[in-house]
């Protein structure tokens, strides 16, 4: 049986009628990584903000580790690590005065702890520098380290790569993969889908504040999702008319050298490249490839939204 | 248990602050200061001819209150200058020298420095939740397993444990500087001042400097719990600081504005001048008593506070 560590049930927030969040229902599983995905505006985070108590809630609920936070806040928010938006700092203070604030009001966190995840984030060199001589990644870092100093069970990051390098966000990525290992549920919320599909096990799709759909990231290598490219050299479209007389039954698309059929069964991929040499059309080269939660994420939610408006993550 | 350490946590920042040891400096350097300079400037020998002073004092404010009935003066002026030729036919007469300093006339003298700590308490308790507004930071307090409510009271607690250091800094200060100065004695020493009916009344300058010291704790209270109020409803410390100022320093001139209301004795600015009615001397409006002042201050300062808890408690917090 798995257990849930989040659920929202049914959660709505409006702000002068106007619904931001509307009805709202999901559950985090124990030790998995829950993405949030949505464009700007869809309303994640303000369903965080909701979720942390920063909000008041209009309608539905939501309980961490089976504690309603209407009811029970304080039980509630126990074993829970977050970052909301950018994560704010004591500018006049250290980074390590600043984790000695939390550290001091968090339940069972020790010297070691504190030393063991400013190492974590990297951040030794710095961290008895005034916070107002941080970058954004550094202070980035900082946040993060916070939010993981109580070890919580639950750790909700709202886009926790922002400002972070290559480097960080890959030491993010392995870290959080170790913490779910370990029986933490983690929930981000990011604009990078590429990101998301490579941190998260499953993915809620939101728009415009409701619930699109959950992908299961693992097993998301359906029929209709997944296309063959065909490299081949001479005459493209002569080898598209060849197939597209042979296999009426296939969609078949040319894009620069390749041929594009969508299908995902071994078989009809071999007899195609057969039909092409037959025809006398040199292949040099196929791949299979599976559509990307990117690609399918621009499907579901394009409404003129261009690629890059989405996928370029936003320094708020 | 835990919920001591919010506490800590507000005072570590409040003493983080580079402004907060200036503000607790600059008290000390002013008494020094004064002490300094009237050492250094007051002629010995004119204190002893004070008699002769006085007499010269007396005959001034004769002339002038001659002057001012002629014209028809305000009758506050006119009273004003009786009561100082009372006062001074009264020290002659009786050997009592207003110009003997010693460390209790100086912590006396000094009493006007509780505007300069009112001023510095306001700018405290005015940044010490819009400033968390303003910077984010509030986000990230909020989240943690305490009601607000708690986190409040911490922040409320810990601006009032820096008005309480602020004034025992200044009071120590004071007493220990005037102590240096001009000796440690004087407990005896008494001033002059009026019973009801106008006549001149001595009284002890320890008993004013005690009650006075604890009349001022009182309206750092709530000058706090107002700064702290308007700072959590429009989380703006501009605007705290502000209304708060405005309050402590144009009080009097609202209030002799509206001296001719009934309701005046009701409002807040009315009774923000606590000391001036220890002696009930120079008071703008004459109904006020003590007893009275605090219980209206202290109606006001619990709804303040009320009114705080309660929007803190509900707020949504964007920041
Ligand atoms: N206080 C408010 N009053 C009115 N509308 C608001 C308020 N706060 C947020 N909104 C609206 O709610 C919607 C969701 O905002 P939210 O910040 O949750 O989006 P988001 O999904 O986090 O977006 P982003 O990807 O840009 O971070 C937006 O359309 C925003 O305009
Ligand atoms: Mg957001």
């Amino acid at each position: 049986m798995t257990t849930h560590t989040l659920e929202l049930k049914n959660l709505s927030k409006k702000i002068k009628n106007k619904t931001i969040v509307d009805d709202l229902s999901f559950s985090v599983r124990e030790g998995e990584i829950f993405g949030l995905l949505g464009p700007n505006g869809a309303g994640k985070t303000t369903t965080i903000r909701m979720i942390v108590g920063l909000i008041s809630i209009t309608d539905g609920d939501v309980f961490i580790n089976g504690d309603n936070i209407r009811g029970n806040y304080e039980k509630a928010m126990e074993r829970v690590g977050a970052i909301v938006e950018n994560p704010q700092l004591y500018d006049y203070m250290s980074g390590y005065k600043n984790l000695m604030q939390y550290a001091r009001i968090m339940p069972g966190v020790t010297q070691e702890r504190i030393d063991e995840v400013i190492q974590l984030v990297d951040l030794e060199y710095a961290i008895h520098d005034k916070v107002k001589t941080y970058s954004l990644g550094m202070r980035q870092r900082l946040g993060v380290a916070q939010a993981l100093l109580h070890k919580p069970n639950v750790l909700i990051l709202d886009e926790p790569t922002n400002g972070l390098d290559p480097q960080g966000i890959y030491d993010l990525r392995n870290y959080l993969r170790l913490l779910a290992n370990n029986g933490t549920s983690v929930v981000v919320s990011s604009h990078m889908l590429a990101e998301m599909q490579l941190m998260c096990d499953r993915v809620a799709i939101i728009q415009h504040g409701k619930l699109v759909r959950i992908d299961e990231i693992s097993n998301q290598e359906e029929e209709a999702d997944v296309k063959v490219h065909f490299q081949v050299e001479g005459d493209l479209l002569q080898a598209k008319k060849i197939l597209a007389e042979l296999n009426p039954e296939l969609v078949i698309e040319d894009f620069g050298k390749e041929i594009i059929v969508q299908t995902a069964d071994m078989k009809t991929i071999a007899e195609l490249n057969k039909q092409l040499v037959l025809a006398g059309i040199l292949v040099v080269g196929i791949q299979r490839k599976t559509k990307t939660l990117e690609e399918r994420f621009l499907e579901m939610t394009k409404k003129g939204g261009d690629v890059s408006e989405v996928a370029v993550p936003v320094n708020e | 248990m835990k919920w001591l350490s919010l506490l800590t946590n507000e005072w570590i920042k409040i003493f983080s602050r580079v402004r907060t040891w200036i503000f607790l400096a600059l008290p000390i350097i002013i008494i020094i200061g004064v002490a300094v300079y009237d050492k250094v400037t007051t002629d010995e020998a004119e204190n002893n001819n004070w008699k002769q002073q006085l007499t010269q004092n007396i005959n001034d404010d004769k002339k002038a209150l001659e002057e001012a009935r002629k014209n028809n003066d305000d009758d506050f002026y006119i009273e004003m200058l009786e009561s100082n030729i009372k006062q001074n036919e009264y020290a002659i007469a009786n050997d009592i020298s207003p110009y003997e300093t010693t460390a209790w006339q100086f912590m006396k003298d000094m009493a006007p420095i509780s505007s300069l700590i009112g001023l510095f308490v306001i700018v405290v308790a005015s940044d010490i939740v819009s400033s968390e507004f303003s910077k984010g930071t509030i986000k990230m307090l909020l989240i943690r397993p305490y009601s607000r409510w708690k986190i409040l009271l911490s922040k409320f607690l810990a601006t009032l444990g820096f008005a309480f250091v602020m004034w025992l800094a200044v009071i120590v200060a004071s007493w220990l500087v005037g102590g240096l100065a001009y000796g440690f004695g004087g407990m005896d020493q008494v001033y002059l001042t009026f019973t009801e009916d106008q006549q001149v009344k001595e009284r002890l300058i320890v008993e004013y400097v005690f009650l006075n010291i604890g009349l001022e704790f009182i309206e750092l209270t709530v000058l706090v719990v107002l700064a702290f109020m308007i700072s959590t409803l429009f989380m703006s410390n501009s605007i705290a600081i502000g209304v708060a100022m405005f309050t402590m320093f144009a009080g009097n001139i609202i209030v002799t504005l509206l001296a001719t209301k009934d309701w005046v004795i009701y409002t807040l600015f009315a009774n923000m001048d606590l000391s001036v009615l220890i002696d009930g001397q120079n008071q703008l409006i004459k109904d006020l008593t003590l007893p009275f002042s605090i219980s209206v201050l202290a109606v006001y300062t619990a709804l303040m506070l009320a009114l705080t808890f309660i929007v803190f408690q509900k707020r949504d917090v964007k920041a």
